[in-house]
C-alpha cells in the first residue's frame, strides 16, 4: 500500500494550523467571548439587583451623556495624555543612552525587575513616600527645606507621577529597541551635511524611530485610560478616572449596562490606537520599499530620460 | 503524525490525572460544612474549635462587597454553600427572592442569647424564620486627638470644621455618607423624599467636601495610623486593626448621637445546600456565649449581638456599646429608588 506523503508546503500549513489552535482557543475563549458579552450587555436593560435583563435598549449611552461623566472623560483624557507624553519624552534620551550603552542586558535587566514585585505593593512604596508624614517630607524636613510636610499625595499630581512610574518600561522597551536598530552613522552623516546636532535628531533619528515611538505611545495610553488602581490609592477626593466608574457600576451601584458602555469607551479607544500604529507600520513598510535600490535606479533613469529630451 | 501522537498522548495523561485527584477528592467524605462569608470575618480559632467538637471540617469562601456575592448568588456560582453571610439589605432582598431555606429552630436552642435590640432592628425577619443574625455593628467617626488637641464637636459637623481641613476622610460609600448627612438634618436614613435628598447632597457638597481630602474606604485605617488622616469616617475595626495598641488612648471614636447607619451582618443557609444540619450546628455554635466570645476578641467588636457573650470576654474597652445604635438606621433595600441616591451620588463623587 502506498503511504499518503503530504508536500511540504501543505504540511508546513497543517502543522501551524495545529499549532495556532491553542492559542486561537485561548484568544475566542477569554478575549472574544468576554468582549462579546460586555458589547451585549451595553445595549441591554439594567436589572434592579444586578446583572441585565434581556432587552434592548439604549439606555446606558443616555446615562453617559451627563457633566458628572464628562467632567471625568475630560480628567481622564487630560491625565492620560500628559503621562503618555511624559513617558515618551524620558524614555526617548533612556532608550538612547541604553542603545549606545556597553551595558544593555544589565540595564534592560533593571527595567525589568520592578514587574517581580506586584504593582499593589508598589504603589503603597509611593504611598509611604509621598504622604505627609512620608519619607520625602522627613528628609525635606530634616534638611530644612520645609518647615512642615507638604501636601504631595492625595492629587492629581500625584495620580499622574505614579502613572509615569508604573507604565515608563512599557515606553522604554520598544523606543530602545527600535533606536538600537537605527543607524548612528546617519546622524554623523547629517552633521557633515550642515545640521546641528538638535536638527540631526529631529529630522534624522524620530523620523527613523517614528514606529517606536507610536508603540510607546499606544502602549502607555491604553493602561494609563483605564488605570484603576493608582487614582484610587493615590488620588484625591477629586482624581476619579473611567476605570474607577466602571468599577463603581458593577460593585456599587448595580449597573451593569452603564459599566460595559462605558468599558466600550476603552475598548473603542484602544482599537483607534491599535488601528493608527497598524496603518502608521503599514505607511512606513511603503516609505522603505520606495527607498529600494532598485527603485533609486528607476527614479534615476526617469530623470536622466526627462533631461535628453 | 508523531505530533498528533504525543499531543494525545499528553492529553490523555492530563486527563488520567485529573480524574485521579477527583476521585481522591470524593474519597475522603469527611462531614463538610462551605462558608460564603466577608474577607477576614471567620476567626480561625473558631474553625479549629468547631472541627474538634463536631468533626466537621470547615471551607471558607470571602466576597468583599455584597454586591460581589450577589452577583454570585444569581449566577448560580454560590452553588454547594451552605451558609452565607449577606448584611441586613441583602438579606431582604434573599429572603424576598425565595433564595434561602427556612431554618430548623429545635436545631438553634442559642437564639435565646441574641441580642432582642438586634431582632427589632431586622424588620425583614423579626421571628429569624430564615436567618440568624451574625454580628450587628456601625460605622462611625475616629479622630487622633494627639493631632486634633482641641475641643471639637462630636457629630457629622465635624466634617465642617475647616481647621482639619484636608486631613479628613468619608468611607467611599453612597448609603454611608448619604445616610450620614440625613440623619445630621434629621431625617431617615432610608428617606425616598427628594427635598430631604437634595438638602443632604447640598450640605455634603457645600459644607463637608471641601474640607475632606479624599473618600476612601480602602486605606483609612493605614493612613489614620501615619497621622496622615486625622479624622476618618470608618469602621472601628478596621481604624483600631491598624493600630499599636498603645496608641489606642489618643483615638476618640464616636458614633454621633444624631444617628448614623449601621449594619446586621446575618447568616443564612441558601436553597440547594448540601449540608444543611451541619450549618445548623454552626450557626448554634457561633451563639454559643464562650465561642461568640472568641469571636468578638478576635476583632475586637463589642456585645451587640449576643447578650451572654460579654462575661466571657477577655476585652472590656468597647469602641461603642448598643445604646450608642439607638438613633441608627440600617440599611433598608430602596429598590428602584436607589437610583435617587446614584443621582445625587454621582453629583457629590464626580461633578462638585
Amino acid at each position: 500500500m502506498k503511504k499518503k506523503v503530504l508536500k511540504p508546503a501543505k504540511r508546513e500549513q497543517l502543522l501551524g494550523m495545529l499549532y495556532s489552535f491553542p492559542m486561537g482557543i485561548w484568544f475566542t475563549v477569554f478575549f472574544t467571548v468576554p468582549l462579546a458579552i460586555i458589547i451585549l450587555y451595553s445595549f441591554m436593560k439594567r436589572g434592579l439587583y444586578g446583572g441585565v435583563e434581556y432587552s434592548f435598549t439604549l439606555e446606558a449611552y443616555k446615562q453617559m451623556i451627563n457633566p458628572s461623566f464628562a467632567k471625568v472623560l475630560v480628567r481622564t483624557l487630560w491625565i492620560s495624555a500628559f503621562s503618555t507624553i511624559l513617558c515618551v519624552l524620558i524614555a526617548i534620551p533612556v532608550g538612547y543612552a541604553m542603545a549606545k550603552s556597553k551595558h544593555q542586558t544589565l540595564l534592560l535587566f533593571l527595567i525589568i525587575i520592578p514587574f517581580w514585585t506586584n504593582s499593589l505593593i508598589r504603589i503603597y512604596a509611593w504611598i509611604s513616600i509621598l504622604s505627609t508624614e512620608g519619607f520625602l517630607n522627613s528628609l525635606l524636613i530634616r534638611l530644612g527645606i520645609v518647615k512642615e510636610g507638604l501636601h504631595l499625595i492625595y492629587n492629581n499630581g500625584s495620580v499622574i507621577l505614579v502613572l509615569v512610574y508604573m507604565y515608563l518600561p512599557f515606553a522604554i522597551l520598544p523606543l530602545f529597541t527600535t533606536i538600537d536598530k537605527f543607524d548612528f552613522f546617519l546622524l554623523d552623516a547629517a552633521r557633515d551635511l550642515g545640521a546641528t546636532k538638535l536638527e540631526s535628531i529631529v529630522k534624522v533619528m524620530f523620523p527613523n524611530i517614528k514606529s517606536g515611538l507610536s508603540t510607546a505611545f499606544i502602549f502607555t495610553f491604553i493602561p494609563i485610560f483605564g488605570a484603576y488602581t493608582v487614582p484610587l490609592l493615590v488620588g484625591g477626593k477629586d482624581s476619579t478616572m473611567i476605570g474607577n466608574i466602571i468599577v463603581d457600576q458593577v460593585s456599587k451601584t448595580r449597573n451593569w449596562p452603564l459599566a460595559s458602555a462605558f468599558s466600550m469607551i476603552l475598548t473603542i479607544a484602544s482599537l483607534i490606537g491599535v488601528f493608527w500604529m497598524l496603518a502608521s507600520a503599514q505607511r512606513e513598510a511603503a516609505a522603505k520599499n520606495k527607498n529600494t535600490p532598485q527603485a533609486y535606479e528607476q527614479k534615476v533613469r526617469a530623470h536622466h530620460r526627462r533631461g535628453k529630451r | 503524525m508523531k505530533h498528533i501522537r504525543l499531543i494525545l498522548i499528553v492529553l490523555l495523561a492530563g486527563l488520567l490525572g485529573f480524574t485521579l485527584i477527583s476521585c481522591n477528592r470524593a474519597s475522603k467524605s469527611a462531614e463538610k460544612l462551605y462558608l460564603y462569608n466577608w474577607t477576614y470575618y471567620t476567626p480561625d480559632e473558631l474553625v479549629a474549635k468547631f472541627k474538634k467538637e463536631t468533626g466537621i471540617e470547615i471551607i471558607i469562601d470571602n466576597f468583599a462587597s455584597n454586591e460581589e456575592m450577589f452577583a454570585k448568588v444569581m449566577a448560580g456560582g454560590a452553588e454547594g454553600y451552605d451558609i452565607i453571610f449577606p448584611s441586613s439589605d441583602y438579606t431582604s432582598i434573599m429572603i424576598n427572592h425565595g433564595l434561602v431555606q427556612e431554618l430548623d429552630h429545635s436545631l438553634l436552642p442559642n437564639l435565646k442569647y441574641v441580642s432582642p435590640t438586634v431582632t427589632e432592628k431586622a424588620d425583614y425577619d423579626p421571628d429569624l424564620k430564615y436567618h440568624v443574625p451574625y454580628f450587628m455593628g456601625s460605622s462611625g467617626i475616629a479622630v487622633n486627638t494627639a493631632r486634633v488637641p482641641f475641643e471639637y464637636e462630636r457629630t457629622w459637623a465635624i466634617f465642617a470644621d475647616q481647621r482639619m481641613a484636608g486631613r479628613m476622610t468619608f468611607l467611599d460609600d453612597m448609603r454611608e455618607v448619604m445616610g450620614a448627612a440625613l440623619k445630621h438634618l434629621g431625617y431617615s436614613g432610608n428617606t425616598t423624599d427628594e427635598r430631604e435628598l437634595d438638602e443632604a447632597t447640598a450640605l455634603i457638597i457645600n459644607e463637608w467636601k471641601p474640607n475632606i481630602i479624599k473618600f476612601d474606604s480602602e486605606s483609612f485605617g493605614k493612613a489614620f495610623s501615619r497621622g496622615e488622616f486625622w479624622v476618618v469616617h470608618s469602621y472601628p475595626e478596621n481604624v483600631f486593626a491598624e493600630l499599636p495598641a498603645d496608641m489606642w488612648d489618643s483615638v476618640d471614636f464616636f458614633i454621633p448621637p444624631e444617628g448614623g447607619m449601621m449594619y446586621i451582618d446575618n447568616m443564612v443557609i441558601p436553597n440547594g445546600a448540601k449540608n444543611v444540619k451541619n450549618a445548623h450546628k454552626f450557626m448554634n455554635f457561633i451563639h454559643d456565649p464562650k465561642n461568640y466570645a472568641i469571636f468578638l476578641d478576635e476583632f475586637d467588636f463589642p456585645p451587640t449581638t449576643n447578650t451572654g457573650a460579654e462575661r466571657y470576654m477577655k476585652n472590656d474597652a468597647f469602641f461603642f456599646t448598643d445604646k450608642d445604635l439607638v438613633n441608627s438606621d440600617l440599611n433598608d433595600d430602596l429598590g428602584e429608588y436607589l437610583d435617587l441616591y446614584n443621582a445625587r451620588w454621582q453629583k457629590i463623587r464626580y461633578e462638585h
